[in-house]
């Protein structure tokens, strides 16, 4: 018997041999970038109109081709950006003496083919350094992720306001099981803004009904709203570049602020790439987004993220994807969320392409709940890894949105978290939030240390509150009755917040008092060392303190 | 019952309950640019609610007596135009068409809004249904921007073999 090596015994047993490797299949778009298959850029425009877009005849398009043909490429100067060197663009994105705006005009101007040969040429490096001046918002922020098993709504208000006080500024959840999306929309809302005020949250669930939720004022925002690279797979998402774009219109007139979600491995992954690399379908996907005039997106693979990374520099092709939506001048939401290898090293390595120059929202989103909690089939990141986030980033010294938190200052949270929903159950007579359910959310890693609730009771009248047309001016009555009039009155402003429509604009947030902060007030201003956003002195003391260094001091 | 029938449903009874909302007659509210933003802070007397409330009036207070309905803390076109202008200002031009065509479908009640986008879903609707959509956008709304919209869909599905006579 042939002798086996003990060395290749002992790595066939490391983590990162559990996961899935294939080798390129361009034929199939089994491959992440530099695709010989993709499309020859070119663009002619005869009398304000497109009538060839990379390579295609307008006879010869798609939907897909229409629809980015008639909205998402600024004409004015595009004939003479498409002339360009791909290469020369290539080096203005990296080259910190040309600022942001000078280069948007260009990316924004050129086709889809243009703007991947443009990417095809940078390496991983080149793209963080241009991702940290194409980021559209001056500071970067993070988002989480706030669910569990049970729906215990609860946990998922503690959660979140945990969370808030850890420094996320956006929050998403959604539902094991459909019925409960009111309660847990209405969940993380209060929650988060228990943690602190001016958090945007919101519910993923089927379109219609996420508009519902936020037309209740359940939600503030909006980002589960998928568009495709390729016309079948667009249709097999029962959708069109159109009624997507109907649907972004639908949204602002409700005023609530919303992203689209895409991600390369999609349409490989259902079977219709076309034979296109994983980046020219993104690409598409961004440009129907830009064309819809939607102001971001979540991308960055997502859900989809075991395709690319399967592939040879799949972890490059989707910090490209994520410097790509950057160009186009859309707020990116750079996913960093599911799950997708046993290696703690490669989660990592993965991550800080987008952790180190900053995107507008670095994970979309981190889980801030254990992996088996998280309702989004698991996060790259979850509530076990935070001390190694805080401590990654005070390693650093980079901004990647968090600050470490005392324990006491979690279990005050939590227990007003938690409290905030009691009192609201309590006013609008729903099925009762017992006193040990909070003390038991105050103290819960996950569900596993919550009580069962009585589920039927609850979905019953999860579906009677919608029935009976409660909005979010019955929870603020209700949270003011109680006695919390500080989350009243933050949610409240939040509610505001949508009659004033300042949060619509590109990579907004919210800051404790209520100021919206986006790329139109706080733009990115990097034009080289120390400039752009710099971490403060107060900032930098908030991300080094972790409770347990050791103080000389006291030695 | 269907998830989308028992969601309009719901919606039905919502908007009942709500004693449906009134928008303020259009009319412009000034001209703005990326220097006046966030409108909220620094030109809040040029927003006002779709009830016609000023957003100073809009308080907390007013809220808990019951003085502000659901209606009152809803965004009008005035404001969505508004903000269009911002964007078009730092040269988001597809984002301010987008909300300039949400400005015009406030009036647009919010079971047909929903109807409408389910209408615009691959094979839904005829291409005559689509164009009766951008009809009636087009001269019950006022909406000649989003009726566009939805006409050239008409004609691009039917093209594409993606409405619904081609099933």
């Amino acid at each position: 018997m042939t002798m086996k090596s003990k060395r290749f015994e002992a790595l066939a047993a490391r983590p990162v041999k559990k996961d899935g490797f294939v080798k390129e299949w361009p034929e199939v778009g089994l491959i992440a970038m530099n695709n010989p298959g993709d499309p020859t850029p070119s663009l002619v425009v005869e009398n304000g109109c497109v009538v060839e877009l990379d390579g295609k005849k307008r006879a010869d398009f798609d939907m897909l081709d229409t629809f980015i043909a008639n909205y998402a490429i600024r004409l004015e100067k595009a004939q003479e950006y498409m002339a360009m060197d791909s290469l020369e663009i290539a080096n203005m994105l990296v080259d910190i003496n040309v600022p942001r705006d000078v280069v948007v005009d260009i990316t924004t101007s050129i086709t889809p083919a243009k703007i991947v040969d443009v990417l095809n040429k940078m390496t991983v490096l080149e793209m963080m350094m241009a991702q940290n001046k194409m980021r559209a918002r001056l500071m970067p922020s993070n988002q989480c992720h706030v669910t569990n098993v049970k729906d215990n709504m609860t946990q998922i208000a503690a959660d979140a306001a945990e969370a808030a006080i850890r420094g996320f500024d956006e929050m998403e959840t959604t539902v094991g099981i459909a019925r409960y999306a009111p309660f847990n929309a209405l969940a993380i809302m209060v929650g988060a803004n228990t943690g602190r005020p001016g958090i945007l949250t919101q519910c993923a669930v089927e379109e219609a009904t996420e508009l519902d939720l936020g037309m209740r004022g359940y939600t503030a925002y909006a980002e589960t709203i998928s568009v495709y690279g390729t016309e079948p797979v667009f249709m097999d998402g029962d959708d069109t570049p159109y009624s997507k774009a109907f649907l972004a219109s639908s949204y602002a007139s409700r005023g609530l602020k919303m992203r689209f979600t895409s991600g390369s491995g999609s349409e490989v992954q259902m079977g219709y790439a076309e034979g296109k690399s994983m980046l020219y379908l993104e690409a598409r996907c961004l440009y129907i987004t830009k064309g819809a005039g939607v102001q971001g997106s979540q991308n960055g693979s997502v859900s989809c993220i075991g395709v690319p990374a399967g592939v040879p520099g799949g972890i490059r092709e989707v910090l490209a994807e994520n410097l790509l939506a950057a160009c186009l001048d859309l707020e990116c939401a750079s996913s960093n969320d599911q799950t997708f290898t046993h290696s703690d090293l490669r989660r990592v390595a993965r991550s800080l392409m987008q952790m180190v120059p900053g995107t507008d929202y670095i994970c979309s989103g981190y889980s801030s709940v254990p992996n088996y909690d998280n309702m989004f089939a698991g996060s790259n990141w979850d509530a076990e890894d935070y001390d190694d986030w805080n401590v990654i980033q005070r390693d650093l010294k980079i901004d990647a949105g968090l600050q470490p938190i005392t324990e006491e200052a979690l279990v005050a949270a939590r227990a007003k978290g938690a409290r905030a929903m009691q009192v609201i159950f309590r006013e609008l007579g729903l099925p009762e939030i017992s006193d040990a359910e909070v003390e038991a959310a105050t103290y819960a890693n996950g569900s596993q240390d919550m009580p069962d609730r009585d589920v039927v009771a609850d979905l019953k009248a999860a579906e009677e509150l919608l029935a009976r047309g409660v909005t979010a001016v019955d929870f603020i009555k209700a949270l003011d009755k109680g006695g919390m009039k500080d989350v009243a009155d933050a949610i409240f402003k939040i509610q505001l917040q949508k009659v004033a429509g300042d949060y619509l604009h590109t990579a907004s947030k919210l800051s404790p008092d209520f100021e919206c902060i986006s790329a139109v007030n706080y733009p990115n201003n990097y034009t080289g060392v120390c400039t752009g956003y710099q971490i403060s002195d107060e900032r930098w003391a908030q991300i080094q303190d972790i409770p347990w260094a050791v103080d000389p001091e006291s030695v | 019952m269907t998830q989308e029938q028992m969601l309009e449903q719901i919606v039905k009874q919502v908007m009942s309950s709500m004693g449906g909302a009134v928008s303020a007659p259009a009319g412009s509210a000034g001209t703005v640019t990326a220097a006046d933003y966030p409108i909220g802070d620094k030109k809040p007397e040029l927003i006002k609610s779709a009830t016609g409330k000023g957003l100073k009036e809009l308080t907390i207070d007013k809220l808990l007596s019951g003085e502000l309905k659901p209606e009152d803390l809803r965004i009008r076109p005035e404001t969505l135009e508004l903000q269009a202008q911002v964007a078009e200002s730092v040269k988001r031009g597809t984002f301010a068409l987008n909300l300039r065509r949400a400005a015009e479908l406030i009036a647009v009640p919010d079971a047909r809004l929903l109807e409408i986008y389910n209408a615009m879903r691959p094979y839904k609707s005829t291409k005559d249904e689509l164009v009766a959509i951008a009809d009636e956008l087009k001269t019950k709304y006022n909406a000649p921007i989003s009726a566009s919209l939805v006409a050239e869909a008409a004609d691009v599905y039917y093209a594409r073999k993606r409405s619904k006579e081609f099933i």
